[in-house]
C-alpha cells in the first residue's frame, strides 16, 4: 500500500485549508454559485436531488483497514450510516452538510485520504484491476504506475480545466478487469521482449451518450515515457477538445472527428517536444513508488486444495461461494475473496458503517489490513489464507456480505439513479431489486453462469449499461420512466457495446423481459457456452422476437436441487439489514 | 485591479498600479494592449492581447518582442489559455509580462502562475487579495512548473 510521505501529507493538509477557505468565501458571498460549483465539483461535492453527495477518492480502489474504519466513522457521523461504492472504485456518502465538508476533509487527511478531482472536468481517480498485485494472471503490478499517474494528475497546472471529465484506467493482468477499452485513456501494461514493462495506449473509449471502444494509438511505450506521453495526449485534448457542447466534449468525440490516425499524429508531434523534457520518469522514481507496494509478509502455506474440496462437498452454500467469489492468488495457500454487496433489497454497492467496520476487522484477521473496491461495486479481501475461507464465509453471511453471486445475474452493477441523482431520467435501484427478487433461485442463477447485468438511470451511463451482457437504460418518455434493454455488451478484453432490442419497457415489465431473454439463452446455448457467447453466436434477433412476442414467459428451470438458496436467504434477516432499514427510514 | 506574481519568486505577489490600458479594438498605440491584428500593424510601444484558444504556433514568432502579452480566458473553467501560456514560455522562450484577463476567478491564478503567467486582472480589490492568498496557499506541487521545471522526484534524484 502506498504510504504518504511528508510531502503528500502536507499537500492534503494544505488542500483542506484551501477548501475551507473556498467554502467560507462562498458562504460569505465572495464566490458566485457558478464559481463555487466548479470548485466544489473538483472536490467531489454534488448537490443532489435530496441533499449533497460527497465522493471520496479511493485511489485505484485500494484501502487500509484504518482508512475503511475512518470511512465507517464518517458515514456514521455525517451520513445516515452507510456509504456507496461507485463504479469507479470510489466511495460516496449522501447527506453531508455543505458547511461540514471541510471537517470531513480534515478527517480524511488524518488517514491519508482526500476528495481531490473526484468530479469536475479534470483527470479523475485512476482505476485498475481490483486484484492488482495478487492476481494469479498478472503480468505487471499496475498499482505503482497508478500511484505515479495519481501524483502526476493531482492539481496538474495545465490539465485541471479540461473540456470535460477525463478517466484513465490501467490493467496489468492477462484478463482486463479494469475496463480499459471504455475509458478516455486505457493503458495495458505487459512485459516486453527485453523483460521491461511496456505500455499500450487506448484512447477515446467511453460510455455515456456516445459509447465508443477505445482506439489503440501507441504500442510498447517505455516506462520513462509514460508521463510525457500522457502529457502529449492531454495537451492535444485540452487545446482541441470541444467546449461548446458538453455532450460532444469528451476526447472520444475529438478522436472520431480527427480520425484516430490524425489524432495520433498530433500526439506524436507534441510528444517529440516533450519526451526528453523534465517530466520524463526516471527509474529511481518508479523504484521509490514500487517500494510501497512490496509483497506483505506472506507465510509459507501449503495449498489447501484437499481440505477445501471436502469443505465444499459438505457445504453446498460454501461451494457456490468458492465457485463465484473466490479467485486464485499469486501465492500458494492464499485466495482472493470478493465480498458481494448485492443482497436482494439492498441498493447495489451500499455498505453500512457496521459492515465497513466488520470488513476492516476481517482484513486484519484474514490478511494484512488491506481492502479493495471493485468497479463492480463489491469489496475484496486480497490475501485470505485458504484454510480460513470457511470461517470468513460464515462471518460474511452474518453481515449480508456472503452472497455467492459475484459475476452472476444478481451481481447487478447499478448507479444511484432517480432515487438520489439529479441527472437521472429514471430510477435504477428498484429495477435491480425487482430483478434480484424475480431471480432468487441460486441453482438457476448458477446454471445460467456469468452474466453482467448493468443498469443506468440515464444516458450518462454511470451503471455502464452499454458494456453489460444485459444492459438496462432508464429513459424519460413524456414524464414517465421507461427502460431500454440491450444485450451483447462486454467490458473485458474483447470489449463490445450492447445492441438495443427495440422499444423501451415499463418498469413492471422488466423482470419478465429479462426472463424471456434468459429463456432464449437456456434453449439455444451450446454446451459450456456463457450468455455472451450465445448472443454473439446467434445474434440479437431470436431474443428480439421472444421479448416482443405476446406469448407468456416460461422459465426453463434447472433440475438441480435447491439447497443453496435456502442458506443464503436466511442471511436476509440479519441485524444489519434491520439496522439499515431503520437508518433509511430516518 | 492588477496583481503581479513575478516568476522569479523573489518578490511576493502584490497589487500594483496598472500602466496599461486594454482596448477591444485597434489601432494600437504606446500604452495600449491591442488585439493581435491591430498590434501587428503598429507594434511599437504597445502590448498585445490574444484569445486563450489562439494557435500559439501561428502567433508566437511575432510576439517575442511584445512587452506584454495578455491572454483572454473566456470562461472560468476554460483551460486552453493555460496551455497557451505554458507553450509560449517553455517552447518559444517569451520572457516579457504574461497577463491573464477575462473570467479570472482568484482560485485559478495558482494554476496560471505555474503555467508562466505573472500578471492577473481581477475584478476588484477583494478578488485581488483572494488571488494573492490563492497563489501562496500550496507550498509545492507534484509537477514541475514554468519557474521550477523539474517535478519533485527529479529534484531529489538529480541532486549531487
Amino acid at each position: 500500500m502506498y504510504q504518504y510521505t511528508a510531502f503528500d501529507q502536507r499537500f492534503v493538509e494544505e488542500r483542506v485549508q484551501q477548501y475551507r477557505d473556498q467554502t467560507r468565501r462562498f458562504l460569505g458571498g465572495e464566490l458566485s454559485d457558478e464559481a463555487f460549483q466548479q470548485l466544489r465539483l473538483r472536490n467531489g461535492l454534488y448537490i443532489q436531488r435530496l441533499a449533497p453527495m460527497l465522493r471520496i477518492a479511493v485511489p485505484y480502489g485500494t484501502l487500509t483497514a484504518t482508512q475503511l474504519r475512518a470511512l465507517a466513522a464518517i458515514a456514521r457521523d455525517f451520513d445516515k450510516g452507510y456509504g456507496h461504492l461507485s463504479t469507479r472504485q470510489n466511495m460516496q456518502i449522501n447527506w453531508p452538510e455543505l458547511e461540514a465538508v471541510p471537517d470531513i476533509l480534515a478527517r480524511l487527511a488524518e488517514v491519508q485520504m482526500h476528495c481531490i478531482q473526484t468530479s469536475g472536468s479534470c483527470i479523475r481517480n485512476v482505476t485498475t484491476d481490483q486484484f492488482a498485485g495478487v492476481a494469479a494472471d498478472e503480468t505487471v503490478d499496475a498499482r505503482p504506475y497508478c500511484e505515479i499517474i495519481r501524483q502526476w494528475s493531482t492539481y496538474h497546472p495545465e490539465f485541471d480545466w479540461l473540456p470535460r471529465k477525463f478517466k484513465i484506467a490501467v490493467n496489468g493482468a492477462r484478463t482486463d478487469r479494469a475496463a480499459t477499452h471504455v475509458h478516455d485513456i486505457g493503458i495495458q501494461i505487459r512485459l516486453g521482449e527485453d523483460g521491461t514493462p511496456r505500455f499500450d495506449f487506448l484512447v477515446g473509449g467511453g460510455l455515456g451518450r456516445t459509447p465508443v471502444v477505445g482506439k489503440l494509438i501507441r504500442e510498447g511505450l517505455a516506462e520513462k515515457d509514460l508521463l510525457t506521453y500522457l502529457e502529449a495526449i492531454l495537451r492535444v485534448y485540452n487545446r482541441y477538445g470541444r467546449r461548446d457542447n458538453k455532450y460532444k466534449a469528451r476526447i472520444k468525440i475529438l478522436v472520431r472527428a480527427l480520425t484516430p490516425e490524425k489524432f495520433r499524429e498530433l500526439v506524436d508531434a507534441e510528444w517529440e517536444n516533450l519526451r526528453d523534457g523534465p517530466t520524463q520518469l526516471p527509474g529511481s522514481e518508479v523504484i521509490r513508488i514500487r517500494d510501497h507496494f512490496k509483497a506483505p509478509p506472506y507465510e509459507k502455506l501449503p495449498d489447501e486444495g484437499a481440505l477445501l474440496a471436502s469443505q465444499r462437498l459438505r457445504n453446498p452454500a460454501f461451494n457456490a461461494w468458492m465457485q463465484h467469489n473466490v479467485s486464485p492468488h499469486i501465492r500458494p495457500g492464499y485466495a482472493i475473496v470478493t465480498l458481494s454487496t448485492k443482497a436482494t433489497g439492498v441498493p447495489p454497492g451500499d455498505v453500512t458503517d457496521e459492515q465497513m467496520d466488520a470488513v476492516a476487522a476481517w482484513s486484519e484477521r484474514f490478511g494484512f489490513g488491506e481492502i479493495r473496491i471493485s468497479h463492480e461495486q463489491n469489496l475484496v479481501l486480497p490475501d485470505v489464507p485458504q484454510r480460513e475461507l470457511t470461517t470468513l464465509f460464515d462471518l460474511a453471511c452474518n453481515e449480508m456480505l456472503g452472497q455467492a453471486n459475484a459475476g452472476l445475474l444478481t451481481d447487478v452493477v447499478c448507479c444511484p439513479g432517480g432515487d438520489f441523482c439529479a441527472l437521472a431520467n429514471a430510477k435504477s435501484i428498484p429495477i435491480a431489486e425487482a430483478i434480484q427478487r424475480r431471480f432468487d433461485d441460486y441453482d438457476y442463477l448458477h446454471d445460467l453462469g456469468p452474466i453482467d447485468l448493468n443498469i443506468s438511470g440515464c444516458m450518462n451511463a454511470c451503471g455502464h449499461h452499454h458494456v453489460g451482457h444485459i444492459g438496462i437504460l432508464g429513459v424519460d418518455k413524456r414524464g414517465e420512466e421507461f427502460y431500454q434493454v440491450s444485450i451483447g455488451g462486454n467490458q473485458a478484453d474483447d470489449a463490445s457495446l450492447g445492441q438495443i432490442l427495440g422499444p423501451a419497457f415499463s418498469r413492471a415489465e422488466i423482470p419478465s423481459v429479462i426472463e424471456r431473454i434468459l429463456d432464449v439463452f437456456v434453449e439455444r446455448r451450446d454446451d459450456g457456452e456463457i450468455f455472451l457467447q450465445t448472443v454473439r453466436r446467434i445474434g440479437v434477433e431470436p431474443f428480439k422476437q421472444r421479448v416482443y412476442s405476446d406469448a407468456p414467459a416460461v422459465r426453463v428451470r434447472s433440475s438441480r436441487p435447491k439447497t443453496v438458496a435456502t442458506r443464503i436467504r436466511s442471511a436476509g434477516t440479519s441485524p444489519v439489514s434491520r439496522a439499515r432499514k431503520t437508518a433509511r427510514a430516518g | 485591479m492588477l496583481v503581479k506574481a513575478p516568476q522569479n519568486r523573489l518578490d511576493p505577489p502584490a497589487i500594483v498600479p496598472d500602466s496599461w490600458t486594454l482596448v477591444e479594438e485597434g489601432p494600437a498605440r504606446p500604452g495600449l494592449i491591442a488585439p493581435f491584428e491591430a498590434w501587428l500593424e503598429s507594434p511599437d510601444g504597445a502590448g498585445v492581447w490574444v484569445a486563450g484558444d489562439a494557435e500559439v504556433e501561428e502567433v508566437e514568432a511575432h510576439l517575442s518582442e511584445a512587452p506584454v502579452i495578455a491572454v483572454r480566458f473566456p470562461a472560468f473553467a476554460d483551460g486552453r489559455g493555460l496551455t497557451f501560456g505554458k507553450l509560449l514560455r517553455t517552447r518559444y522562450g517569451y520572457d516579457g509580462e504574461l497577463r491573464a484577463f477575462g473570467e479570472i476567478v482568484p482560485d485559478l491564478t495558482e494554476y496560471m502562475v505555474r503555467c508562466g503567467f505573472d500578471a492577473f486582472v481581477l475584478a476588484n480589490r477583494r478578488q485581488a487579495e483572494a488571488a494573492i492568498a490563492c497563489i501562496q496557499r500550496m507550498s509545492d506541487h507534484y509537477q514541475g512548473s514554468v519557474r521550477q521545471p523539474l517535478p519533485p522526484y527529479r529534484r531529489v534524484a538529480e541532486q549531487p
